[in-house]
């Protein structure tokens, strides 16, 4: 069945009714010029307002399109996983359905991986959302994002990114993380780089976003640090954690200690710096359980990476010598 | 040969290892119905009697399969009677020990011939005329038909309990359903075929299947009889049922992001010692107070220790979630326009 493709588009649809034809004819507009074998994935995730029917047209319409519906809602990730495990060709290209992201960008981001680059991911400099709701939780978050997991992109919530076949392979996506799919991608030895992109104001719907995940952001960082940094030696992520431990313990007891000295009346004095020490030395020995009872998770993470042969899948081989 | 002797499947090894590829048989017939015995007394004629004449009469071709839950005895004479004078349309599995009402179903779909499967308890609990406006449902396309057993007709004590459990997951999962108690239940067959249960899951099939995204409706239907205990149960029943609730609330939100959950817990943990120990410094630094004396700098300490050792065990999970993502799918298709 499958027919090797040059371009697989995918949109996840979720109550984009009046946005779908325009989208489509911009699509076509920007990709026909290009000359490519190319296909346009839309993933309905169960919309409600007729979204679904005119993709149907859309694809009676136009040969160049699948849709691919849910059974029900599942969100976008899913959508994204949806569209790349239908997808066929040799590059995938992810983009909003709202309209925000503008179609003419992805001939200049095929240019991009031509270079040698194995994923691009757009970043929108000029937003054209609201400031403290939208643009300043995404800011504070790419940089956090930037900063734990070392890979200097903008702007990870931008939906528009375009992926070389082999990485997509390699990339299990699930569970809200397209934001993090960057930082996967390099994790798995892929070249990435970013492109600005043009953001246009949003015309129809309504924005599906809301703030409130922050702390949610700070624990997929958290798994997204040990899982695209630490994959295939999760016992040294658990062994900085617990050095970590360590090091909080012995603080712990030295300034315990130091403090002790402190004026007292001399018959209290002896029976409280006893009660002092001993405090300080359980807080000491607690902290150090601590240490010894990561180094064991770190040893049971070894055993899941180990008996499920991910560290070979995960790694993204590349053959230097041969052109694309 | 004993006459009575039970035929015990051999084991396959293959087919322990590669579930998916199970040969399934022919879907021949329009009903299966699967009737797990966990006891001996077991009513295994009266509801063979009872659904039979009523799949009869809605012109339907069935199947009954039984499964013998790890029993032995009287029931297990009672059908191989019924087969003798039946034949191919009673159907027995045996499990030599007992495993659950979801291994019981699981080994049936592997052998039910029929595209529908009605699961029944080992007696008759519902009325079966239901049985046709259930499987009417069905052919309105819903993918699985869950049972509401209103009105009631066991004991005030057990109905208050029934109806605070399903109150309590019906809260927790932000689900509709009002009975998951009661296993009368009719299901196509795409969907035990999809659906992975294990343990004490059979109890919250209607949900599972919910969640996969199939159509599950809820049907009232006419309470005849209830076995079990009247009262209060033992004091293990209690325990395992909040755990079932812990287990749902864990699988069905946070399966995908164990760090969600284990990390959510740890932090408030981790947070509420951190409080207390700000609170003695406060009073050490401000009040000049002795804090060593006092135990709650060992309690504070211990929280902080107990919050990141739960946080370590979200990071594990994490870990087990990545290293099997390409087997988990998060989404059903429905269906495809190439």
């Amino acid at each position: 069945m499958s027919v090797p493709l040059d371009l697989s588009i995918v949109v996840p649809i979720y109550n984009e009714a009046e946005s779908l034809e325009i989208l489509h004819g911009e699509l076509s507009a920007a990709v026909e010029p290009l000359g490519l074998l190319w296909e346009l994935i839309l993933v309905d995730d169960c919309s409600t307002d007729g979204s679904h029917e005119i993709c149907l047209a859309l694809r009676e319409r136009d040969p160049h399109v699948r849709v691919v519906r849910f059974a029900r809602n599942y969100g976008q990730t899913a959508g994204l996983a949806a569209g790349f495990d239908q997808s066929r060709g040799a590059v995938v290209v992810t983009l909003d359905g709202d309209l925000q992201n503008d179609p003419a960008d992805i001939p200049r981001m095929l240019a991009l991986l031509d270079e040698g680059n194995d994923v691009v991911a757009g970043w929108r400099k000029v937003r054209h959302d609201g400031f403290v709701l939208r643009r300043m939780p995404s800011i504070i978050a790419n940089r956090l994002i930037a900063l734990v997991t070392g890979v200097a992109i903008h702007d990870t919530g931008c939906t528009l990114k375009a992926f070389r076949r082999e990485v997509v392979e390699r990339l299990p996506i699930y569970a809200e993380q397209h934001r993090f799919l960057p930082a996967m991608s390099q994790g798995s030895g892929a070249n990435v780089t970013e492109m600005v992109v043009n953001h246009r104001p949003r015309i129809y719907g309504e924005s599906k976003y809301g703030i409130g995940r922050a702390y949610r952001v700070l624990l997929d960082l958290m798994a997204i640090k040990l899982i695209s940094n630490f994959s295939q030696h999760p016992l040294r992520y658990f062994g900085f954690l617990s050095l970590l431990f360590l090091l909080f313990g012995v603080f712990f007891a030295s300034v315990g200690l130091i403090s002790i000295d402190e004026p007292l009346p001399s018959q209290a004095r002896d029976w409280i710096v006893k009660s002092w020490e001993q405090i300080a030395l359980s807080i000491v020995l607690l902290f150090w359980m601590l240490v010894v009872f990561f180094a064991l998770l770190g040893l049971l993470a070894e055993l899941v990476v180990h008996t499920s042969g991910m560290h070979r899948r995960s790694a993204l081989s590349r053959l230097l010598n041969e052109q694309r | 040969m004993f006459a009575n002797e039970p035929v015990v499947p051999t084991p396959d090894l293959g087919s322990l290892t590669h579930l998916e590829e199970v040969a399934r048989p022919e879907v021949s017939l329009d009903v299966s119905v699967v009737v797990p015995v966990q006891s001996e007394d077991g009513e295994v004629r009266q509801v063979y009697q009872a659904l039979g004449d009523e799949l009869d009469r809605e012109g339907r071709t069935w199947e009954i399969i039984f499964v013998f839950d790890g029993v032995q005895g009287a029931a297990w004479e009672k059908v191989e009677k019924l087969r003798a004078e039946l034949g191919n349309k009673v159907r027995t599995i045996h499990f030599k020990n007992p495993f659950g009402e979801s291994v019981c179903l699981s080994a049936a779909v592997e052998k039910a011939r029929g595209a529908v499967i009605v699961t029944s308890p080992q007696y008759v609990q519902i009325d079966p005329i239901e049985l046709g406006d259930m499987l009417a449902e069905i052919e309105n396309g819903a993918d699985f038909v869950a049972p509401w057993r209103y009105p009631r007709v066991d004991p005030m004590l057990n109905r208050i309990q029934s109806v605070l459990f399903n109150t309590v997951i019906r809260t927790i999962i932000g689900m509709r359903f009002h009975d998951l108690n009661c296993y009368f239940r009719v299901i196509k067959r795409e969907v035990l075929e999809d659906v992975v249960i294990y343990g004490d899951m059979y109890r919250f099939l209607p949900v599972i299947a919910f969640r996969r995204g199939y159509r599950v409706v809820e049907v009232k239907v006419r309470h005849l009889q209830e076995w079990g205990r009247a009262g209060f149960f033992g004091f293990g029943v209690y325990v395992r049922r909040l755990l079932d609730i812990l287990a749902v609330m864990f699988l069905t939100k946070f399966t995908l992001k164990p760090l969600r959950f284990f990390g959510t817990l740890g932090g408030l943990v981790t947070l509420s010692g951190a409080l207390l120990s700000g609170y003695l410094a406060f009073e050490k630094i401000f009040y000049d107070q002795s804090i060593a004396g006092q135990p709650l700098l060992l309690i504070a300490v211990l929280l902080i220790v107990l919050g990141v050792q739960i946080i370590g065990f979200g990071l594990v999970g994490e870990i087990i979630i990545y290293s099997q993502a390409r087997n988990l799918k998060e989404y059903r298709i429905e269906r495809i326009w190439e």
